[in-house]
């Protein structure tokens, strides 16, 4: 027979759970993480009787979390893919910052150093005029090393970034792992699924998915595994492995990941996406390795140009010129692995033919191979690596000595720490070279009408330049050296010897001399000083495609070009993950107003039932009175 | 049904619109403050890249304008220099015209012979002139060699023969002088083609003019001497062939023409048998050897008619040749003007290239005040609304009705 005194204890019961609940989601409203619970009700076994079946109240059978797997786990993507662009746009913002400024940057530095060049140019025996050239020099040098500098600080801190997000990782899979463990223990325990450590666990991988994008398997007993990388077991059950840190082979400076078991270091770097640590990682290889190398280059580019020019001339005191500029070494570094004891030397050769790639130089089965860094890609050599005969690709000279281990390898960087180290060793401003080493003379008593057209320098090194050479035209179509054998000439033709180039306009008669010596008076020369200017506005760079100035905004355009794009997907992402968290808080999230209804709901269910037991009560009563009479 | 929303989710979601309003409100203001629409190469890569590059071109434009400055600069002290020269020669032209009047005696010569001498030493010390940085104008690259020297052996040059030029647009190169030599060492001799001269030791009063070309394919060069065989009879030899020859002869009366070669000589006055005269081709003069030559000539005693005679000929010689001196003056100063047109020509395409730079950079680069105070308004508005929005709507709660 029903009860009612036990159909209503059970209702009062059931609606103290719901009321319960429902403190505990007012209580977890602000909780991150929290997903909200309810109590499933169910309705206790019927009694039979004689015509039927007569109800006996109500059962709470069980709390559960209003969660959905699906939009969770599209929550946690997207915030792995907002934590990789957030820290990848923030970090290229600040190499964007680096090149902020168009009035002071290397752009501005660059032209100033040119106009330096053409105020001496105008005034060649000026000091006050070469001084300002000097200082123009230094503050070229010291903008492109400073910038250089910001980014290895960059750098650094990336990488002090990088191992705190790994150790971050290795906590979080730890914490995981424990949660695991006490899931199961409760699940096994009740049956029921202990939901508030079901929403940290769910809170600690999604923590985790913001550092590294992650995928799990859920667990029969309830644990959940979580993989890493191309599958790398993170979490097993109560199982976390270590992520873990180590110097790359070769730049100790550099890092590696991986996962730290028992059997050794398994290096999963390359498959480390999403998450704080993709986005570093990105950072590193997409904008500032690249950016770094491209202000190598320019580095490089300057210096070669402007020592090279001042080798083919001659300074204020006569003297030949003598570098201006000096720049950081091609940087060849031996993995930490080879075997053998060979060693590696690289010079860079020829700017033209200079790129931006760092390189890998393997000892392989049938010689060397060299290989870009980035694409893995073979480079042709040519030569035979020996001093005499160095290897030669892509604007480099390499020269290998020792006995190689098979499979030895060298990364060599040719423009990654040129900028850092750009300086000016040129002190006295005396020692611009802005004269040729050579002047050319007409004798007084030609009679032809020819006359000096241009003289240049082909040869700065020939030991002979400056030594006086006198051309004589045997005839108007011939012409001699020194006294030496006739040479056929033609009009307009270019009479090259001892390392100097003389052009000459009209048409020399039999008889006629000219004469090259060493320009030892031409204090105010400024040819070489014109020639400077044209080789710095001349395409040298990229295979003859690209000025200096070009290749600054090059830099500028690439980091600004890439900022840019980082930007707009970091706002579409942050679009992206604020709707599939809203569409987690829709289901999941504790709304106060329903909490409010609910509580407005149960009390008055648990006064309807209180009132029952009064009924009840007020039946027990009157069948008491009854009896007594 | 409805879309459920969590109380957190809600407040969330309008504090981060309310947090974007900020944001967008900040940069603005940051714009404005600035007065540039590019705060980073990251707001606008392509402008920013232009910017730079646009800044560079007019900062290139500014050291042209300076190049062309020191060019004409130099220039117009050259063009100075050689106005200076030219009024100078124009002097001594005019005491030659004196001199060789006959009514002059040698006492007056003297004197005449002393301001040219003065004249001379003028014209050396403008040679030697300096420009504003100190360089010497006329010793080619040689600028701080003092190119002119006067020994015994007469004025040298020790100048070289090279011209400076200077940039003053990316395309444009001026010479910013001309050497010494070409000033000075590489002036037309004779009346242009031929130089004629009295032999030292003539007896008679035969007195050569300058003369001049006849026929200008006739004349091929050479060296000539005028022998007067008798008092009234002439011959030419020609001096460069092997073996002297004889390449015209004829009558002689005073006043006419000899002619040959394509060239026409006047002799005048009485020239005695054995008389010569030299003519050779005209080579480049030293322009100080020459007036060397006319103060030496200016020396020559009048007390025989020989002697005047003599005069006679070596001024109207120098006469030609203080002619050519400044027709060659003037050459040089018409390819000054050239390049000083060159110059101004140079400096004004910059100033108008620089304008349109400059505009295209401000167009590129600064901010439009209007629109970016409008949309300073729009947005601050946007914020207000969103901080009262919230402000209001967090308020509302059921609890506030139980």
């Amino acid at each position: 027979m029903a009860d009612l005194l036990s159909t209503a204890v059970s209702a009062l019961s059931a609606f103290q759970r719901g009321l319960d609940t429902t403190g505990h989601n007012i209580a977890n409203a602000a909780t991150e993480g929290y997903s909200r619970q309810r109590v499933e009700y169910a309705t206790r076994e019927a009694q039979p009787y004689g015509n039927g079946w007569l109800g006996s109240g109500v059962n709470a059978t069980t709390v559960v979390r209003t969660y959905d797997q699906f939009l969770a786990l599209q929550y946690r993507n997207s915030s792995s893919a907002l934590g990789r662009q957030d820290v990848y746009a923030a970090y290229a913002e600040r190499v964007s910052s680096v090149f902020a400024s168009t009035d002071t940057g290397i752009s501005a530095a660059l032209q100033r150093f040119a106009n330096a060049v053409q105020d001496v140019a105008t005034a060649p025996t000026s000091i006050p005029a070469r001084q300002a050239l000097l200082a123009e020099a230094n503050a070229l040098a010291g903008e492109i090393g400073s910038q250089s500098q910001r980014l290895d600080q960059l750098a650094v801190e990336a990488r002090g970034r990088l191992e705190a997000a790994a150790a971050d990782v290795s906590g979080l899979a730890r914490d995981i792992a424990g949660l695991n463990e006490r899931i199961v223990t409760a699940t096994a325990r009740t049956g029921q699924p202990p939901n508030d450590l079901l929403d940290q666990r769910d809170r600690l991988i999604d923590q985790l998915s913001s550092r590294v994008a992650v995928s799990t398997v859920r667990q029969d007993d309830g644990a959940v595994n979580v993989f890493i990388g191309n599958g790398q077991a993170l979490v097993l059950g109560g199982n976390a492995a270590t992520l873990a840190t180590r110097p790359d082979e070769y730049d100790a400076a550099a890092l590696r990941l991986g996962i730290q078991s028992p059997s050794g270091f398994v290096d999963i770097t390359a498959g480390l996406t999403g998450g704080e640590i993709g986005g570093l990682l990105d950072f590193q290889g997409q904008v500032l390795d690249p950016t770094r190398r491209a202000l190598g280059q320019l580095a490089v580019g300057i210096t070669t140009i402007v020592n090279d020019q001042q080798h083919a001339g001659m300074t204020l005191v006569g003297a030949a010129g003598a570098d201006l500029f000096a720049v950081g070494d091609v940087q060849v570094l031996p993995s930490s692995r080879n075997v053998g004891s060979a060693s590696v030397a690289v010079a860079r050769a020829d700017i033209t033919a200079l790129t931006t790639f760092d390189y890998v130089l393997e000892s392989g089965g049938s010689g060397w191979i060299l290989r870009r860094a980035d694409t893995g890609a073979a480079v042709a050599l040519t030569g035979s690596g020996t001093a005499a005969d160095p290897f030669r690709a892509d604007g480099l000279e390499i020269v290998v000595s020792g006995a190689a281990g098979a499979g030895d390898r060298f990364l060599v960087r040719p423009t990654m720490a040129a900028a850092a180290d750009m300086q000016v060793v040129l002190s006295d401003p005396a020692g611009f070279a802005a004269a040729l080493p050579v002047s050319a003379s007409a004798a007084a008593g030609n009679s032809g009408s020819a006359s000096i057209a241009s003289l240049s320098v082909t040869d700065a090194a020939d030991p002979q330049l400056r030594t006086t050479a006198t051309i004589t035209f045997t005839s108007a179509g011939t012409y001699s050296i020194d006294g030496g054998p006739d040479v056929a000439y033609t009009a307009g033709m270019a009479i090259e010897y001892r390392g100097w180039r003389l052009e000459l306009a009209g048409t020399p008669s039999a008889g006629d001399t000219f004469t090259v010596a060493a320009n030892d008076a031409g204090v105010g020369d400024n040819r070489n000083a014109l020639a400077l200017v044209d080789a710095f506005a001349a395409p040298t760079m990229n295979g003859a495609t690209t000025s200096l100035a070009d290749l600054v905004d090059r830099v500028v355009a690439e980091v600004g070009v890439q900022t840019r794009q980082a930007q707009v997907t970091r706002d579409a992402l942050e679009v992206v993950q604020a709707d599939s968290r809203a569409a987690v808080d829709s289901v999941s999230g504790v709304n106060l107003d329903e909490e409010a209804a609910n509580l407005v709901r149960l009390q008055q269910a648990y006064q309807a039932a209180a009132q029952v037991v009064q009924v009840a009560d007020t039946l027990f009563q009157t069948l008491i009175a009854a009896v007594r009479r | 049904m409805s879309t459920r929303i969590s109380t957190a989710g809600m407040h969330a979601a309008a504090l981060a619109a309310l947090l974007d309003a900020q944001s967008n409100l900040a940069r603005t203001q940051l714009q404005i403050a600035r007065g540039t629409r590019l705060t980073s190469p990251a707001d606008d890569p392509v402008a920013a890249t232009r910017v730079q590059s646009l800044t560079r071109q007019i900062e290139a434009a500014s050291q042209y304008a300076r190049n062309s400055d020191a060019a004409s600069n130099r220039l117009m002290a050259e063009e100075q220099a050689l106005a200076d020269l030219g009024s100078a020669l124009d002097r001594v032209r005019e005491l030659v015209l004196q001199a060789n009047n006959a009514t002059i005696d040698d006492d007056s010569r003297a004197m005449i012979r002393t301001e040219v001498a003065g004249r001379v030493q003028e014209m050396l010390d403008i040679a030697n002139r300096r420009d504003a940085q100190g360089e010497y104008l006329f010793a080619g690259l040689a600028t701080a060699t003092r190119p002119f020297e006067r020994s015994a052996a007469g004025v040298t040059y020790r100048g070289d023969q090279g011209q400076r030029q200077q940039a003053v647009s990316a395309t444009q190169r001026v010479a910013d002088g001309d050497s010494g030599y070409a000033v000075f060492q590489q002036a037309p001799g004779g009346n242009g083609t031929f130089v004629t001269r009295p032999d030292a030791g003539n007896a008679g009063t035969g007195v050569i003019g300058a003369g001049s070309v006849v026929d200008p394919t006739a004349w091929t060069g050479g060296s000539y001497t005028i022998r007067f065989v008798a008092v009234d009879a002439w011959e030419v030899v020609d001096d460069t062939a092997a073996v002297p020859t004889v390449v015209a002869a004829g009558a002689y009366a005073s006043g006419n023409a000899i002619s040959f070669a394509g060239i026409s000589i006047e002799v005048s006055g009485a020239p005695a048998a054995g008389d010569s005269f030299t003519l050779a081709a005209a080579a480049p003069v030293e322009m100080f050897a020459a007036l060397d030559d006319l103060v030496e000539a200016l020396g020559i005693s009048t007390g025989t008619p020989a002697g005047r005679a003599q005069l006679n000929s070596r001024l109207g010689g120098s006469l030609a040749q203080v002619d050519q001196l400044l027709g060659h003056l003037q050459q040089l100063r018409a390819g000054v003007g050239v390049r000083l047109a060159t110059v101004d020509g140079a400096v004004a395409s910059q100033e108008a290239a620089t304008l349109e730079l400059e505009s295209l950079r401000s167009s590129l680069r600064d901010l439009d005040y209007a629109e970016a105070i409008s949309r300073l308004n729009q947005q601050y508005v946007t914020l207000q609304a969103a901080q009262q929005s919230l402000a209001r709507v967090g308020q509302l709660s059921l609890f506030d009705y139980l």
